[in-house]
């Protein structure tokens, strides 16, 4: 057999024995990938929402809305944002009331920020009595006209929140994609 | 050269020919995923276990595949094992997986495992190439062992997460940060090197 | 306005090694000289540029659409090494001294996790295609950076007397530690 056709064979022998052997993983492993993906948004949309009987899922412009109901009353409204941090994708579920004026909830899903510092605003070892404190500021806060953050100093308005000292850029990006989303999510509901 | 028995083909890897303090091999995840012993366990396992494969398959088909695709069929074998890794950690393991990230399909290019299967698997039986990548993946293990337990007990106080340092120690939060690693890394190799120049003294 | 964030932040905040601990190898390798290190430093940014731009457009245009995101690490890989091969073929018809000068550290610019590193970055990322561009053109160039700076640094140190037990790697990586804690400086930049 020529040297061109054993060099010819063997390559797509090996690449179509990896492909086929990787189909069959993609097939056993992406359910289980995606189940537990589900998992984690549906925990997330319980935390942020206020107490409810029910969850809708609405789908407006782009955009999953889950809004929870307590006696057929419109409570509160949640969805998934996402946008750039300062090394990486930040994705967050936020809950806010239904006119969008208030935070009811937001939970972190997924940051891989610089450990240490970034990742605080996940969780912040140094803050033994509540590591989840920066994330915490957000619940209650209001959203008009926009949220801001401040340095080094406590909140002193109900738009405000206090960054994290040396992760200011990831700090700012929350805030950053809050008000980009917020204000998108309102008009793909037709809130003003 | 004199043939090495068995047991020196599996113990080079450990210390005379630690590929990450000897030959400064994969030094790019010994770096990165060693925050915490936990993470670098995992590394260590997962390209462990990638080693291996890639060690029987490249050694089982030696002498199958011609020289001049060998590195090109070399490293789809080792894509799709480190593929497999990585879908089973994010199936079966989803926080390590988060946790190592993006350094588990940079496995591929761990030079320690395309070096291998060049200076090794592709020339050794089956048996030898097993025991060959053994030992250079438990060297490997090892290595990210010390130096992430270093860094996790000097830098957050714990080891595999559990309290280690009394409660009122300062964690030197450097160590868990890149200049950490890289003198952590940095004395590791200094020692290493001393300990041998005094063994052939 | 947010490529030129990007841009620096692939350059200088999340420098490719010294923050990223991408491209080690080749740091601890080819810098022991200013004009082989920036050499090297330009040929890696080359190489990343195409083949960040060429992954990002067979996993945007082939395997997501077929569903074939499995195939992503087998796919980008083999790009790479392709690319490396034809880089190499590239640079010795064009500059045989240049290609000489790099050497054995041509073809080992596949096994450059940086490379591999940064294609699947832009995939994880999210980026568009400029996005990606910029991405690259500042990882690069941060690479060369962090190189050549160490190469600057290492020839000053042949005229120092080194612990024995230090030379070589070892003072290179207590280095690289002095570096990275000097590139963390630049956190405060955006």
């Amino acid at each position: 057999m020529s040297n061109t056709a054993k060099i010819i064979i063997v390559l797509t022998a090996i690449t179509l024995i990896s492909g086929a052997v990787l189909a069959l993983l993609d097939s056993y492993t992406r359910p289980k990938i995606e189940s537990y993906r589900k998992i984690q948004e549906n925990n997330a949309i319980a935390e942020v929402l206020p107490e409810n009987d029910r969850i809708k899922e609405i789908v407006q412009d782009g955009y999953v809305f889950y809004e929870a109901y307590r006696k057929n009353e419109l409570v509160g409204v949640a969805f998934q944002i996402s946008g750039g941090g300062y090394q990486s994708e930040l994705v967050l579920m936020l809950g806010v009331s239904p006119d969008f004026s208030r935070i009811t909830g937001l939970k972190i899903l997924s940051q891989v920020e610089t450990p240490g510092l970034g990742t605080k605003i996940e969780k912040d070892e140094s803050n033994k009595q509540d590591p989840g404190w920066f994330i915490n500021q957000f619940k209650g806060l209001r959203t008009l006209p926009s949220i801001t953050y401040v340095k080094n100093a406590a909140p002193s308005r109900e738009t405000e929140i206090q960054a994290i000292t040396g992760a200011t850029v990831s700090s700012k990006a929350v805030v950053d994609i809050l008000n980009t989303h917020i204000k998108k999510a309102k008009a793909a509901r037709n809130i003003e | 050269m004199k043939q090495k028995t068995a047991i020196q083909e599996f113990l080079k890897g450990l210390w005379d020919e630690n590929p990450v303090l000897v030959s400064l091999l994969g030094l790019c995840p010994t770096l990165a995923v060693t925050v915490s012993a936990i993470n670098g366990l995992a590394m260590g396992l997962a390209a462990t276990f990638v080693l291996l494969c890639s060690a029987f398959l490249v050694s089982l088909l030696r002498k199958v595949i011609p020289n001049q695709v060998r590195i090109a069929s070399y490293i789809v074998i080792i894509a799709t094992f480190v593929t497999i890794a990585d879908r089973f950690l994010a199936a079966y393991t989803p926080d390590i997986s988060k946790a190592l990230g993006p350094f588990i399909p940079l496995i591929i290019v761990n030079c320690i495992i395309l070096g291998r299967m060049e200076a090794f698997a592709s020339k050794n039986g089956i048996g030898r190439s097993l025991l060959d990548a053994l030992g250079m993946g438990a060297g490997f293990t090892l290595t990210l062992l010390v130096l992430s337990s270093i860094r996790e007990i000097l830098g957050s106080g714990t080891w595999f997460g559990m309290q280690l340092m009394w409660p009122s120690f300062a964690a030197w939060k450097v160590m868990v940060l890149p200049p950490g690693a890289f003198l952590t890394l940095g004395c590791m190799i200094a020692a290493a090197n001393w300990i041998n120049t005094r063994r052939r003294s | 306005m947010n490529l030129l964030v990007i841009f620096i932040s692939a350059a200088l905040i999340n420098n490719f090694v010294l923050s990223q601990f991408l491209g080690i190898c080749p740091f601890v390798g080819v810098s022991k000289k200013i004009d082989s290190a920036f050499s090297m430093g330009i040929a890696v940014t080359f190489v990343m540029v195409i083949a960040a731009m060429v992954t990002w457009l067979i996993y945007h245009l082939i395997l997501v659409p077929f569903r074939l995101e499995i195939l992503e690490y087998v796919a980008f890989i083999l790009v790479i090494a392709s690319l490396v091969q034809l880089v190499e073929m590239f640079i010795r018809k064009v500059s045989k001294p240049l290609y000489d000068a790099l050497g054995i550290f041509l073809p080992l610019i596949t096994t450059n996790c940086a490379i591999l590193g940064l294609a699947l970055n832009a995939v994880l990322n999210d980026y568009n295609i400029t996005e990606t561009l910029f991405y690259s053109i500042g990882a690069g160039l941060g690479f060369t950076l962090a190189l050549v700076i160490m190469a600057g640094i290492r020839e000053e140190l042949e005229l120092v007397d080194i612990p024995h037990s230090f030379r070589g790697a070892a003072i290179t990586m207590v280095i690289a530690g002095s570096l990275a804690l000097a590139f963390m400086g630049f956190a405060g930049l955006i």
